[in-house]
C-alpha cells in the first residue's frame, strides 16, 4: 500500500504550502483532481523524489521512502511529454529502462520486440523518437513504464493531446497493467481518463 | 618505420627500468646548438668514447642560464659532472654558487684574443658580436658603432633583448666598452633605428631577418661562415666597426659534487685537443679555442679580423649588470 | 518483480564519491603545484619589499602595459570572434566552411615562432600585403609596436574564441531555433531570444581565457613591440629567474600575475555558471536560421572571405618559406629524413597521451563541477587555468625541486613533458567540453534518474553521444597543443632525441634556417592531419548512428550466443 501522511511543500519564495494526504492499495487508481497550478505535478514530483517536501512521509509497504533517490524508488513516471531520450532509438530508450547499462538478455530484448507489437508498432526498434507521432512517442513511453516492472505507475495527463485512437489503446495498457496489481496515481484533466481508470479521487 | 617506433618507444621506456648510472658515464650539462645533431656534440663524443672507454652523455638545458639554474637546484645532488656551455656573462654567477671545481690543466694551448687565466673556467671556443647585414639590401652597411648610432632612420636593425638574450647582453656591453657614460645617450640616438628587440637570437634571425624585415641584425661575426660554406652564398656578410668588437668566450667547467672528477678532467683536457676542436668552427659556427692550423675551413679566413678586442671583465659585467640594465631600460623607455 | 530499492548498487562508478574524488585530485594538484612553484622559489630566497612594486617605475611600466595590451586584445578578439561565429552560424552551406574551421583551430596551436613568421611574411614591414597596400594606397602600416602585438593576438585567439563561440550557437536547442525560424525573427529580436543566451553561457570563459594568454604572452610582445617599452610581466618574470636569479622578485611578480589573472577567472567564473535549462529535443537536424538570407548572406560571405585570408595568407607565407627545404629533405632523403622520421614519431608519443590526458582531467574537472556545488565548481574552473597564469618557467621549477629526488633520468622527462603539455591543455579543453557536457536538459536528467542511469551509464548513453564531436575536437586541442609545444620540453632537460619543435629550434641554432622552415612547414602539416583526422567523426555521423544499432544488436545477442 502507498500511503502519503501530511506531505508538505512550498516552491522557495512563494506564499502558498500544499497538503497531500491518502492512500492507494495494490491493483487501484487514485486520481488526483485540481485545476491547473493546484499541485498536481508538484506531488507527483515529490512522490518521484524530484521534489523534496518539507515535511510528512511517503511509504510503501510499510518502508519509508522519503530519503531515497529517485532511483531507488519503486515509481516510474509518465508525464505529457519529454518522455525519451531523444538521441537514442526506441530500442534502447525502452531497454535503458529494464537495464540502467542496457545489458539486457535475448528474453528481455524479445519482451521488447514483443511489446512494440502489441502496440501496434512492430519492427520500430531503431527508429528515433524524433521520427515518431505524438501518439507513438507516448506508446513507446509507456511501454517503458510497463517493462520496466515497478508496483507504482505515476501518470501526469499521460494521455492529453492523443488521439482517439491512441487514448483507447493506451486506457486498456493501462487497466491491464492495474490488474496486475500495480498502483497508479494520475493526474489528468480528462474526465472520462477519470472514469475508466479511477477507482478513487482526490480533490486538491 | 615500424621498427623505428619500437626503437623509439624502447628509448623512452627503457630508461625508466633502468635509471641508475653506469660507472663509466660522463653527464655533460649543455645547450642544444652543441648537442643538436648539426652541433659539434655528436662528434665530440664519438671522439672522446673512443679514448676514455667510457659513455659521455648530454643532458640538454635550454640555454646557458638554464644549466646555471639546474645546477643551483640541483646543488649537492646534482648528476652534473661537466658543465659546457656557460659564456663569459653567466660564468660569474656560475663562480658564485660555489658548485664548481678547479680544472687545474694547462691553458698553454689556448688562441683567445685575449690573456686568459682562471683557475675554474676552461674556453672551449670563442667570437665576436657583430652586425650581420644583406648586401642585396644594404651594399654599404655603417663603418663605425657610432655611424650606426647617428645613422638615419631609413636603416633598421633587429636586436635582441640583453634581459633575455646572450647577443643582446652582448651589445649592451659593446655600447658601454665603447661608450661608458654615455652608453645612455648613444642608447637614445639608436633607437629610432631599432626595428625591433627580439627574444631571443632565433626569433629574430627566422621570423625578422630572413623574410627581410631589416637589412641588418645582431650576431656574430663568424655568422656568414656557415652562409658561406654550408649554404654557399655570400649574400650576408658582417660589418667590421672601427671602435672594435665586444669578444664573447664560450665556457665549461667542472662540477665540485661530481664524483667522476678525473674523467672529468679528462674531458676538460681533451676539449684543447683537435679532435675536439675540428668540430667547432663549422658546427658551433665559432672560433676554435686552440689554433688548429689548416685544419680552420677556409672561409674562417675571410670573416671580418677586427683590429680591436672588447672585453669587460665578467667580475665587474656580475656587479654592474643591474644597473647598466636601468641605464639601456632608461634610455629606452620614452 | 525487481528487487527494491534497486538502482545505485547496479551502475558502476555512480557512487558520490567517483564524480567528485577524482576531479578534485587533479583540480588540488594543480593548486599545490602552483603553490609549491612559488613556495619553492620562495624557500631559495626570500619575498622581497611588496613596495617596489609600485615604487619601481619600470614595473610599474610593466604591469599597466600589460593589462591594456591585454584588455585590448582580448576585445578584439572576442568582437572578431562573435562576428565569425555569427557569420558561420547563419551560412552552414558556405563554401569552404570546414577548410576555414581548421584554419581557425590551428591558429592558437602553431608555435610561437612559425606563427610570427608567417605573420611578418605577410603583414611585416616588407611583407606582400604591406607592400601591395602601400604600393597603391597612401595608407602607412608599422607592424611593430602595439600593433603588430594586438594583430597577432587576434591572429592566435580570435579563432579559438569563433570555435567555442560557434559550437555554443550550433547547441541551441531546436525547438527553440524552429519558433524563431517560423516567427522569421532577425536582427536585435533573434539575437535576444537566439543567440545571446546561448553565447552568454560561455563567453566569460572565453574572456578569461582568452585575457590570460594574451596577459602571459611572451615571445609575441618582445618579437612585434618594438622594444622594452613593450613588456609584459611575463618577460619580468623571466629576466629574474634565469638572468638574475632573484628567486624571490620572479615569485612576487608571478603572483601579482596570478592575483590579477584570477581575480579575472573567478569574476567571470561567478557570471558564467548558468546551466543550461532547456530541453535538447534534438542535436542533429539543421534549421535554417531566418537570418541566412539576402544581403545578410553576401556581407558574411565578404567577412568569412577576409577572415579566412586573414587566417590564410600567414600560413601560405609559411609554405612558401617552408617548401624548398622540406622538397630538399623529401628529395635527398638521408639523415634529414630520418630525423624528421622519427622526431615526429617522438612528438606524436608525447602528444597523444598528452591530448588523451588533458580530455580526461577536463571530463573529471567539470564533473567536478557538475555534482560538486557552486564553490567546488568556482574552485575547478580556476584551477584549470592555473597552468596558463603561472609563467611555464615557474612551474618547471617547481615541479622539478618537488620531483627531483624521483626523477631518475632525462627520459622520464618525456613521460613528464606528456603529462604537464597535458595540464597546459586543460583550460581550453575545458572551454571546449563545458558547453557541450553541460547541456543535459531537466527531462533528460531526470529521466536518467528514475531509470537510475547513473555513473558509468550515464556517460555511455546519455554524455558520450552528444559529446563525441567536442570531444574529438577537444582531443585535436590537446594533441595539438602539446605537439607544438616548446617551452615545456625545453625545460626537462630534453636528451639528444629532439620532437619536432625542438628540432625546428636546433636546426634554427645551427643556422639551418631553409631546413629550419621546412620543419615549421611539416608541423603544421602535422597540425592539420591532427585537426583534419580528429574532425572527422563529425563526416561520418549518420553512418555511425546505423553502426550503433548494429553493435547494439550484436551485443544483445552475444550476451546469449
Amino acid at each position: 500500500m502507498l500511503d502519503v501522511k501530511n506531505l508538505t511543500f512550498r516552491y522557495p519564495d512563494t506564499e502558498t504550502t500544499w497538503r497531500f494526504t491518502f492512500q492507494v492499495d495494490h491493483g487501484q487508481c487514485i486520481a488526483i483532481n485540481g485545476p491547473s497550478g493546484s499541485g498536481k505535478s508538484t506531488l507527483l514530483n515529490l512522490l518521484a523524489g524530484f521534489l523534496t517536501p518539507e515535511s510528512g512521509t511517503i511509504h510503501w509497504q510499510s518502508r519509508l521512502l522519503n530519503d531515497l533517490p529517485p532511483w531507488d524508488r519503486p515509481v516510474t513516471s509518465l508525464f505529457q511529454e519529454h518522455n525519451l531520450f531523444e538521441h537514442l532509438d526506441v530500442q534502447t530508450n525502452i531497454g535503458l529502462g529494464m537495464h540502467p547499462g542496457l545489458k539486457l538478455s535475448a528474453e528481455q530484448k524479445q519482451a521488447i520486440s514483443r511489446g512494440l507489437a502489441s502496440v501496434g508498432m512492430a519492427g520500430f526498434e531503431s527508429r528515433m523518437p524524433g521520427d515518431l507521432s505524438g501518439g507513438q512517442r507516448q506508446r513507446v513511453a509507456l511501454l517503458r513504464a510497463l517493462l520496466r516492472d515497478q508496483p507504482i505507475l505515476l501518470l501526469d495527463e499521460p494521455l492529453t493531446g492523443l488521439d482517439a485512437e491512441a487514448c483507447t489503446q493506451l486506457r486498456s495498457l493501462l487497466l491491464r497493467h492495474k490488474a496486475a496489481g500495480k498502483v497508479l496515481v494520475l493526474a489528468s484533466h480528462d474526465a472520462e481518463d477519470r472514469k475508466i481508470l479511477a477507482d478513487k479521487q482526490l480533490n486538491l | 618505420m615500424l621498427r623505428h617506433s619500437l626503437t623509439l618507444f624502447a628509448g623512452i621506456a627503457l630508461p625508466l627500468l633502468a635509471s641508475g648510472q653506469g660507472n663509466n658515464t660522463l653527464t655533460v650539462y649543455t645547450h642544444p646548438s652543441f648537442a643538436a645533431e648539426w652541433g659539434p656534440g655528436p662528434g665530440v663524443k664519438e671522439a672522446f668514447e673512443h679514448q676514455c672507454d667510457c659513455t659521455l652523455e648530454y643532458v640538454v638545458l635550454d640555454s646557458g642560464g638554464d644549466i646555471l639554474q639546474r645546477l643551483r637546484l640541483e646543488g649537492n645532488s646534482t648528476d652534473a659532472d661537466v658543465v659546457l656551455g656557460l659564456d663569459t656573462g653567466t660564468m660569474e654567477t656560475a663562480r658564485q654558487t660555489g658548485l664548481l671545481a678547479p680544472h687545474s690543466i694547462a691553458l698553454e694551448s689556448l688562441d683567445l684574443p685575449i690573456d686568459w687565466q682562471d683557475s675554474l673556467f676552461v674556453p672551449y671556443d670563442w667570437g665576436y658580436f657583430a652586425f650581420v647585414y644583406d648586401t642585396e639590401q644594404l651594399p654599404n652597411p655603417p663603418k663605425s658603432l657610432e655611424e650606426l648610432v647617428n645613422a638615419p632612420e631609413e636603416l633598421q636593425i633587429i636586436i635582441q633583448d640583453p634581459r633575455t638574450s646572450t647577443p643582446g647582453l652582448g651589445l649592451l656591453l659593446w655600447m658601454k666598452a665603447v661608450y661608458g657614460e654615455q652608453a645612455g645617450e648613444k642608447w637614445q640616438a639608436l633607437s629610432d633605428n631599432i626595428l625591433t628587440t627580439t627574444k631571443s637570437w632565433s626569433d629574430g634571425y627566422f621570423s625578422l631577418f630572413m623574410n627581410g624585415e631589416a637589412p641588418m641584425i645582431l650576431s656574430y661575426s663568424t655568422s656568414p661562415a656557415y652562409h658561406m660554406a654550408v649554404d654557399k652564398t655570400d649574400r650576408y656578410q658582417a660589418a667590421e666597426f672601427d671602435e672594435g668588437h665586444y669578444l664573447q668566450v664560450e665556457v665549461a667547467a667542472l662540477v665540485e659534487p661530481s664524483e667522476q672528477k678525473a674523467l672529468a678532467r679528462d674531458f676538460l683536457q681533451f676539449m684543447l685537443t683537435a679532435d675536439f676542436q675540428r668540430h667547432i668552427p663549422l658546427k658551433n659556427v665559432m672560433y676554435p679555442a686552440i689554433d688548429l692550423g689548416d685544419e680552420l675551413p677556409e672561409v674562417f679566413d675571410r670573416l671580418i679580423q677586427p683590429d680591436n678586442t672588447l672585453f669587460i671583465d665578467p667580475a665587474t659585467v656580475a656587479e654592474k649588470r643591474k644597473s647598466w640594465l636601468d641605464e639601456w631600460l632608461n634610455a629606452m623607455i620614452p | 518483480m525487481r528487487q527494491f530499492p534497486f538502482g545505485s548498487t547496479q551502475a558502476p562508478l555512480s557512487h558520490p564519491g567517483w564524480q567528485i574524488g577524482p576531479g578534485l585530485i587533479i583540480a588540488g594538484s594543480l593548486l599545490a603545484l602552483t603553490i609549491a612553484g612559488l613556495a619553492a622559489l620562495l624557500w631559495q630566497a626570500h619575498l622581497p619589499e611588496v613596495a617596489e612594486l609600485w615604487q619601481n617605475r619600470y614595473l610599474g611600466n610593466v604591469i599597466r602595459f600589460t593589462i591594456w595590451q591585454a584588455t585590448l586584445s582580448t576585445a578584439l578578439s572576442l568582437v572578431l570572434g562573435l562576428l565569425i561565429a555569427l557569420a558561420l552560424a547563419r551560412q552552414p552551406r558556405f563554401r569552404g566552411r570546414s577548410l576555414l574551421l581548421r584554419m581557425m583551430e590551428l591558429s592558437l596551436v602553431l608555435p610561437t615562432i612559425v606563427a610570427v613568421s608567417g605573420l611578418v611574411g605577410v603583414y611585416g614591414r616588407h611583407g606582400w600585403l604591406t607592400s601591395v597596400v602601400e604600393h597603391w594606397t597612401t595608407v602607412r602600416w608599422n607592424l611593430y609596436g602595439l600593433n603588430g602585438i594586438v594583430l597577432a593576438h587576434v591572429f592566435f585567439n580570435a579563432p579559438l574564441a569563433g570555435r567555442i563561440l560557434l559550437q555554443a550557437l550550433e547547441s541551441v536547442p531546436a525547438p527553440r531555433r524552429r519558433v524563431a525560424s517560423q516567427l522569421g525573427l532577425t536582427g536585435w529580436w533573434l539575437w535576444r531570444t537566439l543567440d545571446w543566451p546561448a553565447v552568454r553561457r560561455v563567453l566569460p570563459g572565453i574572456a578569461a581565457l582568452v585575457f590570460t594568454l594574451c596577459f602571459t604572452s611572451f615571445a609575441i610582445v618582445m618579437t612585434l613591440g618594438g622594444g622594452p617599452a613593450s613588456t609584459t610581466l611575463e618577460v619580468a618574470i623571466y629576466q629574474s629567474l634565469r638572468f638574475e636569479f632573484d628567486f624571490g622578485r620572479a615569485a612576487l611578480l608571478a603572483i601579482v600575475q596570478l592575483a590579477i589573472c584570477g581575480a579575472i577567472w573567478l569574476f567571470m567564473v561567478r557570471r558564467g555558471l548558468s546551466a543550461n535549462l532547456s530541453p535538447q529535443r534534438s542535436f542533429s537536424e539543421t534549421i535554417r536560421r531566418p537570418d541566412g538570407q539576402g544581403i545578410t548572406r553576401l556581407r558574411d560571405a565578404a567577412l568569412l572571405v577576409c577572415i579566412a585570408l586573414f587566417l590564410l595568407l600567414p600560413l601560405a607565407a609559411i609554405l612558401l618559406q617552408g617548401l624548398p627545404g622540406l622538397v630538399t629533405v623529401a628529395v635527398d632523403g638521408g639523415t634529414s629524413l630520418a630525423d624528421l622520421a622519427e622526431a615526429t614519431l617522438r612528438s606524436f608519443a608525447i602528444a597523444l597521451p598528452a591530448g588523451a590526458f588533458s580530455v580526461l582531467s577536463a571530463l573529471l574537472v567539470l564533473a567536478l563541477a557538475g555534482r560538486g556545488g557552486p564553490h567546488l565548481a568556482r574552485l575547478s574552473s580556476v584551477a584549470t587555468a592555473v597552468p596558463l597564469m603561472v609563467p611555464p618557467i615557474v612551474l618547471g621549477t617547481g615541479l622539478f625541486l618537488l620531483l627531483r629526488r624521483s626523477l631518475g633520468h632525462s627520459s622520464q622527462g618525456l613521460a613528464l613533458v606528456a603529462l604537464i603539455n597535458g595540464l597546459m591543455a586543460l583550460p581550453f579543453v575545458t572551454q571546449l567540453l563545458k558547453g557541450p557536457l553541460a547541456g543535459l536538459d531537466q527531462a533528460t536528467a531526470q529521466q536518467a534518474d528514475q531509470l537510475g542511469v547513473l555513473g558509468w551509464y550515464r556517460w555511455r548513453w546519455l554524455h558520450w553521444p552528444r559529446l563525441k564531436r567536442p570531444l574529438a575536437l577537444a582531443m585535436a586541442y590537446g594533441t595539438g597543443l602539446s605537439l607544438g609545444d616548446f617551452g615545456v620540453i625545453a625545460l626537462f632537460g630534453t636528451p639528444g632525441q629532439p620532437t619536432v619543435p625542438v628540432l625546428l629550434y636546433q636546426q634554427l641554432g645551427s643556422y639551418r634556417m631553409e631546413l629550419a622552415a621546412g620543419t615549421a612547414l611539416w608541423l603544421l602539416t602535422l597540425l592539420l592531419l591532427v585537426f583534419a583526422t580528429f574532425n572527422l567523426p563529425g563526416y561520418r555521423k549518420r553512418k555511425q548512428s546505423r553502426h550503433q544499432n548494429d553493435a547494439l544488436n550484436t551485443l544483445a545477442e552475444a550476451r546469449h550466443a
